[in-house]
């Protein structure tokens, strides 16, 4: 029943203009640490929720503006009878055509029937909540669900603690399960009573002196309170109210004092038993408490790979786990631009799903730049932490993640996919075999320039042809260590047709060794540094050291490369 | 409760002939209150009288009104086209009723467009279980076509009866109930228990009844002298054919409470108000549009010369043995002071008026008529009216006679008639009130339709004056 089908938030928050059709299934939304997923989520919340009252403050404007009111519309479809009503709601109703995404005003022949709910707060931030459409506007009138629609269609929202809906109170998952209800009221107030029964007259004489005044005081003014009044327990001070009823386990402990994994966990397990009732999920940072194996079965338990889907779920995530495990669909990147913001679902195609599994913490961060290979993967993080250890920021700090394309013809299928979500994307290629032109020039014009190593270079023919001696004698001395002299020698005798030797390598760093050595390290069989794990200390131990004495050429690539990576801070 | 004759709970799509008398309105609210799911059923019938008179009988059966929405067709024609008017796209100016002539055929037809574009039929089936459409022979080609076009969405039973089908004028094509009604939406059924004479311990005459409307139904000829003793033929003469039908216009109620009907030509209301006043007791029944009143208040003028002329022919017009004349020639003689003869009550108050006219001393006249000796009402509705209209002009500045005239037109409208003991009328004005006794004055002018619903109402006795003893066709 009922699936959200368009939000649209005005001034709310980080929120100024946000426009959004979610899809009716998971819409897990991920983006950068500030990009607003929790107001989205505290949007739909107070939007949908069946509060009588809600206090807001100048915060919670836009910029703390308060001259823009805060409004919150929330498009509904899939609605069950009661709220297409026309006897109730006839004025309301409207029509959304999900192809086109474009709601009409008014119910139309083959388009589903939807009602738009709106909550405004003005200046004096008094929540108001009414439904939309234009032609009750022009007739003056206003309204809003019935409580018990409202009630119906209240969320259930997992947050840090989710005590709240282990117990029956109003709109808690549990009275949405069945439409069972424990009468506590004659019980209570029998208890009440008999609390009363049992305190008896204890009081009468820890309160003797007092209770002496008042006879007194009361006889000399003539008011008839009989010969000496009383002091009992007050049996409309013992008052017992909602949350009365409460989940325990066998031993009588409440769960609310479950782990925050397990109380989460159950919650939304028992959310997806109540999804005929109430279709709306909405859990910040999913991962909160759960480890990778239970926060798998929680997506799996609110039907993340169920279709149709059972719930409509909004989720926040930082989490790498959560990523790998959801389909590119259920996952919407979102974003702060210029004019407002804007999500962007992760996609349908393919290779989306494929970067997906292998590199989801790069859909978690704000850059990505995409590396032809393990060794440039390697270089760069070397690099990174040679610079971090000499008081830079690391890359990581500032979102920027490094992806291997694991070869040139994968390049550009991966920083198109996330280009196109909106993620800082840049390239990072050999030059010893080119890629598509077209399709390098097109994404060239979009982000400005690419790196790549100088013209038929690979990134091994840059470095030995780029360090100063020592440093080839350094990395030499690294590839000696990692595959034994014998391989090593091997590969060198082999590249320069029997002419050079290790011991002449080691001896001496001459533009003929640099070549050979180039060449040597690069054989099909056992390359010497490509392996994330090995660049990655030549970069820190060799490279980053050695940069300021490098060859300009090289350098110049290298700094421009941390130059955009810094960029990312801004 | 015993099981109803038919279920219109089982019912899909399906028309049911429901002869006068035979529990059509207990039909609707057995299966009403029978009817336990969420959505109500939704109840359209032709007049706001009929609404008034339904939802009586709905609250006295003690149905819960969650149950059901009840409207006219108009009703719920204005109501569709006016909360989805981008859809229906008619002229907004209809809904302002400024022309009715006009209007309620634009509606209706704006309505039925909407619907059979099917903008609405997920918002029908949403909002109600099914739908009962009552007094279905009054309806119109386009009454028909929204029932139809709504029969598509939702379950739909219509009931009604050809034989009551008395509305059908020029421009007002009623369905036909064979080739429209059956063919649309099928045959489920007629009921054949006469309730009414039933309930009423006189059975045979019931029966007799229906037997009467077979042969209507056919156009042949009703035999009075094989009638139960219920059915009283009073002969005419041809020379004294007045004083015999004033005679049995005093036809006694068999019943303490009884009420008395009497039917006379449709086609003159004056003779139906001669009778009326003629008769000791009697009053005439009066047609929705209230069109003396209306006429009135638009004559009538405060400030003319002629306002107490007009107020007192008023009075005759709905009161007997007036004598407007001679009351005008003593207020003119005691106003010049010429009268030797003390002016009395009436008289008082006419001079009163005559100096200082206002509204309240209008109704003063009118209410010291009402109470002089001799003097009897035979158009209550009428008066009162009036009384209301003058009540409502005194107290709103700026409400015009006329405006106030319309307001109470329609306010009688929506309450419907209470039964007088004695009333005279026609069948257009008497269709759907029951009485003990129904007297036909003129069975002759009528044809077979008339007479049927004439000779139905009565539940103990039915009377009527012919030359002849078979009323032919």
């Amino acid at each position: 029943m009922a699936r959200i089908r368009v939000v649209d938030i005005r001034n709310f928050r980080c929120l100024k203009s946000f426009t959004w059709r979610p899809s009716s299934g998971i819409n897990c939304l991920i983006g950068s640490g500030d990009a607003g997923k929790s107001s989205v989520l505290d949007a739909i919340d107070l939007c949908l929720g069946a509060r009588r009252s809600l206090s807001f403050s100048d915060a919670d404007f836009h910029g703390l503006d308060v001259s823009a009111p805060i409004s919150i519309s929330i498009t509904l479809g899939e609605l069950d009878d009661s709220l297409k009503s026309m006897e109730v709601y006839g004025n309301y109703l409207r029509s959304f055509d999900a192809a086109a995404g474009e709601i009409d005003d008014e119910p139309e022949s083959g388009k589903e029937t939807v009602l738009t709910l709106n909550l405004s707060v003005k200046n004096d931030l008094e929540p108001v909540w009414t439904l939309i459409s234009e032609r009750s506007e022009a007739q003056g009138q206003t309204r809003y669900l019935t409580w018990s629609d409202r009630n119906r269609l209240c969320p259930t929202r997992i947050g840090a603690f989710a005590e709240n809906d282990l117990a029956w109170r109003r709109g808690s998952v549990l009275t949405k399960l069945s439409d069972e209800k424990a009468e506590t009221s004659g019980a209570m107030a029998e208890a009440a009573r008999q609390a009363r029964a049992a305190f008896g007259d204890i009081a009468e004489q820890q309160l003797s002196a007092t209770l002496g005044i008042v006879g007194t005081t009361a006889r000399e003014l003539g008011i008839d309170i009989g010969t000496q009044p009383k002091a009992l327990l007050d049996a409309h001070s013992v008052s017992f109210s909602g949350g009365t009823i409460a989940l325990h386990n066998e031993a009588g402990i409440p769960l609310r004092g479950l782990g925050t994994g397990s109380a989460r966990l159950l919650v939304a397990g028992l959310q997806r038993k109540a999804a005929k009732e109430a279709t709306v999920i909405l859990i910040d940072e999913v991962e909160h408490g759960l480890e990778p194996h239970r926060l798998v079965r929680l997506l799996q338990s609110i039907g993340s790979k169920e279709t149709p889907p059972p719930l409509q779920g909004f989720l926040t995530t930082h989490s790498p786990v959560v990523v790998r495990e959801l389909s590119a669909e259920q996952l919407t990147v979102l974003r702060r631009g210029k004019d407002g913001h804007h999500a962007r679902v992760v996609g349908t195609k393919a290779e989306i799903q494929g970067t997906l599994r292998l590199f989801p913490e790069a859909f978690l961060s704000s850059s990505v730049l995409i590396c032809e290979g393990a060794s440039e993967v390697g270089l760069v993080r070397g690099i990174d932490q040679f610079r971090t250890a000499g008081g830079k920021v690391p890359m990581q700090a500032v979102g920027v993640t490094l992806v291997d394309a694991n070869g040139c013809d994968n390049l550009y299928r991966r920083a198109n996919a996330f280009h196109s979500l909106g993620y800082r994307t840049n390239v990072l290629r050999d030059d010893d075999k080119q890629p598509d032109r077209g399709i390098e020039e097109t994404f060239s014009k979009a982000v400005g320039a690419i790196f790549r190593w100088r013209e038929g270079c690979a990134l091994e023919d840059e470095l030995f042809a780029s360090l100063p001696a020592d440093a080839v004698t350094a990395l030499l001395a690294h590839a000696v260590k990692l595959h034994g002299e014998e391989l090593v020698g091997a590969h060198i005798t082999s590249a320069s047709g029997g002419k050079i030797a290790l011991a002449a390598c080691r001896k001496a760093v001459t533009p003929e060794t640099r070549t050979c050595l180039a060449k040597a390290c690069a054989t099909k069989n056992n390359p010497w540094f490509k392996s994330v794990t090995a660049m990655e200390h030549c970069g820190r131990e060799i490279v980053g050291p050695a940069l300021a004495q490098c060859d300009a050429g090289f350098r110049a690539i290298v700094e421009r490369i941390f130059a955009w990576i810094d960029d990312g801070r801004a | 409760m015993a099981a109803p004759e038919i279920d219109l709970l089982e019912i899909e799509r399906g028309a049911i002939t429901a002869p006068a008398g035979c529990g059509k309105t207990q039909l609707i609210a057995g299966a009403l209150s029978r009817h336990s799911k969420s959505k109500p059923i939704l109840v359209l019938t032709h007049t706001n009288a009929g609404v008034a008179a339904l939802r009586g009988r709905l609250d006295r059966a003690r149905v819960a009104s969650s149950r059901y929405r009840l409207a006219t067709l108009d009703g719920f024609a204005m109501r569709i086209i006016s909360m989805f008017p981008a859809r229906s796209g008619h002229n907004p100016a209809i809904l302002q009723l400024a022309s009715p002539g006009s209007d309620y055929p634009a509606i209706r037809k704006a309505a039925v467009a909407l619907l059979e574009a099917g903008h609405l039929s997920d918002v029908l089936r949403a909002t109600y279980d099914r739908l009962f459409v009552d007094e279905y022979q009054d309806c119109s080609a386009v009454q028909h076509a929204l029932a139809k076009v709504m029969g598509d969405a939702l379950p739909s039973c219509v009931l009604g009866d050809p034989m009551q089908a008395i509305f059908g004028f020029k421009g007002n094509t009623l369905v036909d109930w064979d080739n429209d009604v059956h063919a649309t939406f099928g045959s489920a059924g007629e009921l054949g228990t006469p309730w009414r004479w039933k309930n009423a311990g006189e059975e045979a005459f019931g029966h007799w009844l229906l037997e009467a409307r077979k042969t209507l139904l056919a156009d042949g000829s009703i035999d009075l002298t094989s009638a139960p003793k219920n059915v009283v033929h009073v002969l005419l003469d041809g020379s004294n054919d007045h004083a015999i039908r004033l005679k049995v216009c005093l036809t006694k109620a068999p019943t303490a409470d009884g009420c008395v009907l009497i039917v006379a030509d449709a086609t003159k209301p004056a003779e139906q108000r001669r009778f009326a006043s003629q008769t000791p007791g009697a009053v005439a029944a009066e047609s929705v549009d209230m069109r003396d009143l209306v006429e009135f208040a638009n004559a009538f003028d405060l400030g003319h010369a002629q306002a107490l002329d007009r107020l007192v022919n008023f009075a005759a017009l709905v009161m007997t043995n007036v004598g407007p004349d001679d009351l005008l020639t003593r207020v003119k003689t005691l106003r010049a002071g010429r009268a030797r003869k003390e002016p009395s009550e009436v008289e008082r108050a006419a001079m009163e008026f005559a100096g200082k006219p206002s509204y309240a001393g209008a109704s003063a006249v009118l209410a010291a008529i009402s109470k002089d000796a001799g003097v009897r009402t035979h158009r209550p509705p009428v008066l009162r009216g009036c009384h209301r209209m003058f009540q409502a002009c005194g107290s709103h500045d700026g409400l015009s006679l006329l405006d106030a005239a319309v307001q109470v037109r329609e306010q009688s409208r929506l309450i419907g008639r209470p039964l007088a003991r004695r009333t005279v009328g026609s069948t257009l004005l008497l269709k759907g009130l029951e009485a003990d006794v129904c007297v036909i004055l003129n069975p002759d002018v009528m044809d077979s339709r008339h007479l049927y619903v004439a000779m139905t109402r009565g539940s103990r006795r039915l009377v009527i004056c012919s030359d002849k003893a078979t009323i032919n066709r």
